[in-house]
């Protein structure tokens, strides 16, 4: 066995046993038939489709083929509720306090949070004229730029948005990344028209003084929104249940992570007692957020999980292209 | 199996119709349909046979070893057969009405708009 056989045969572990025990031999033989002779390692290309072909291997395997289409709903979803955040911060960026309150801005904006926001906003606006490959850069970027606002901020002395604002705009922006390039139109239209909705919401005719400052509006915005985004998950769940399309559940069990962290002061509230809501002692608030940011992403896989063992097809059906038993 | 198929998945079919084909020889046929364009990777391939075989388009026809390599060659099945034929004549009817409707601009270029709009 050459070592690129080898390295290949390592890579096939991303398959489930059985299958890799069924069709592993001709799956590698057609990478080696691919490769160039003189290669001793695969391509990262290569690695990548192993990986992904395990990864869609082991969830039809569990009878959850449905979860990707599920997670890539949840991320049009999480795309659309960013924008919004971010159509609404921006508008709140321009209005700076009073220069006699003596408190640093950044420049005629609140604080730097105004690069991230604006990023936010060309990836709603890039979703809707150029799908795919330049809109997941576009939202990396976005996710990037929001991190650093929030490392660069105590380096150059500028005031930023506070961490209950960033935090869950980073967990939506992540679960993002996973969105369709293949979505239609009115799909695509959805994050550029909620962020036009965010920004009107924010500047609406009474509202910009009572959104004047980011910790008060942040304490009840973000909440609001999870509330809502949690709805039209659990709607569009049943909807598609009734069409026995399970993507709805997996896009709400995706969406937990992000939906927790926008209401993240209200449970850490909770935890310190009713009195504490909507303001819970920082440690409280940080162990609250640290909960939420590990338990919510492990609540997929357990849930993949409990789908093989109760719902997933029998361990005696044949495989279904060679056949053979197991 | 949803139709209209996907790209991928019709050349797929279109490259079993000629003969039955193992993976290798499966990715260069669609690399050649496909004038270079569309690339399949194994992983890709085996992961849209399994389907396919699920939808009960395809079916294994046999295996051999070649050079101490396993190859299992896969055939259309007649549901594949039908699914392919019904597709086909899908696009054949899309491109003779995109056909005509060009060839009929060509030959009547289109008037300019007149302001105003319909009267």
């Amino acid at each position: 066995m050459s070592i690129l056989e080898r390295r290949y045969r390592q890579l096939m572990r991303a398959y489930p046993t059985d299958y890799r025990h069924d069709r592993g031999d001709e799956i590698v033989g057609t990478y080696l038939d691919l490769a160039d002779p003189r290669r001793r390692w695969p391509s990262v290309a290569d690695a990548a489709d192993l990986v992904r072909g395990g990864l869609r291997q082991r969830l039809r395997a569990a009878g959850a083929t449905d979860l990707i289409p599920g997670v890539r709903l949840a991320a049009l979803l999480a795309l659309t509720t960013a924008a919004f955040l971010a159509g609404f911060w921006t508008l709140v960026e321009q209005s700076p306090p009073p220069t006699e309150a003596g408190v640093p801005t950044f420049g005629p904006f609140e604080s730097i949070g105004i690069v991230a926001w604006l990023a936010w906003v060309i990836s709603a606006l890039l979703v809707l004229v150029a799908p795919g490959r330049p809109t997941r850069v576009a939202i990396a970027v976005a996710v990037l730029a929001t991190v650093a606002v929030l490392l660069v901020s105590p380096v150059v002395g500028l005031p930023r948005p506070p961490l209950l604002v960033l935090v869950p705009q980073v967990a939506l922006g992540v679960l993002a990344l996973a969105v369709d390039s293949r979505l239609p139109m009115p799909a695509r239209a959805l994050p550029i028209v909620a962020a036009a909705g965010g920004a009107a919401f924010a500047g609406g005719a009474g509202n910009q003084l009572y959104w004047g400052s980011y910790r008060w509006t942040s304490e009840l915005l973000l909440p609001a929104t999870g509330v809502v985004l949690l709805g039209v998950a659990l709607l569009l769940a049943v909807g598609l249940a009734v069409l026995r399309d399970r993507r709805g559940g997996w896009a709400v069990v995706a969406l937990l992570t992000p939906i927790g962290l926008l209401s993240v002061h209200i449970l850490a509230g909770a935890v310190d007692g009713l009195g504490g809501a909507p303001r819970p002692t920082y440690p409280t608030l940080v162990v609250a957020a640290l909960t939420v940011g590990l338990l919510g992403p492990a609540v997929l896989p357990a849930a993949v999980a409990l789908r093989r063992r109760f719902g997933g097809s029998s361990p005696g059906e044949p495989c279904p292209t060679c056949g053979i038993r197991r | 199996m949803d139709t209209p198929l996907r790209e991928p998945t019709f050349l797929i079919l279109t490259a079993l119709a000629r003969e039955p084909m193992h993976g290798y020889a499966i990715i260069g046929e669609v690399a050649a349909l496909s004038d270079g364009r569309l690339s399949l990777r194994p992983g890709t391939l085996y992961g849209a046979l399994d389907r396919l075989t699920d939808a009960g388009l395809v079916e294994l026809d046999r295996e051999e070893t070649v050079d101490g390599r396993l190859r299992r060659y896969y055939r259309l099945s007649p549901t594949g057969d039908a699914t392919l034929a019904a597709e086909t004549e899908r696009l054949r009817r899309n491109v003779e009405a995109a056909t005509a409707r060009l060839r009929a601009r060509s030959v009547r270029p289109l008037a300019p708009r007149t302001a105003g709009g319909l009267a």
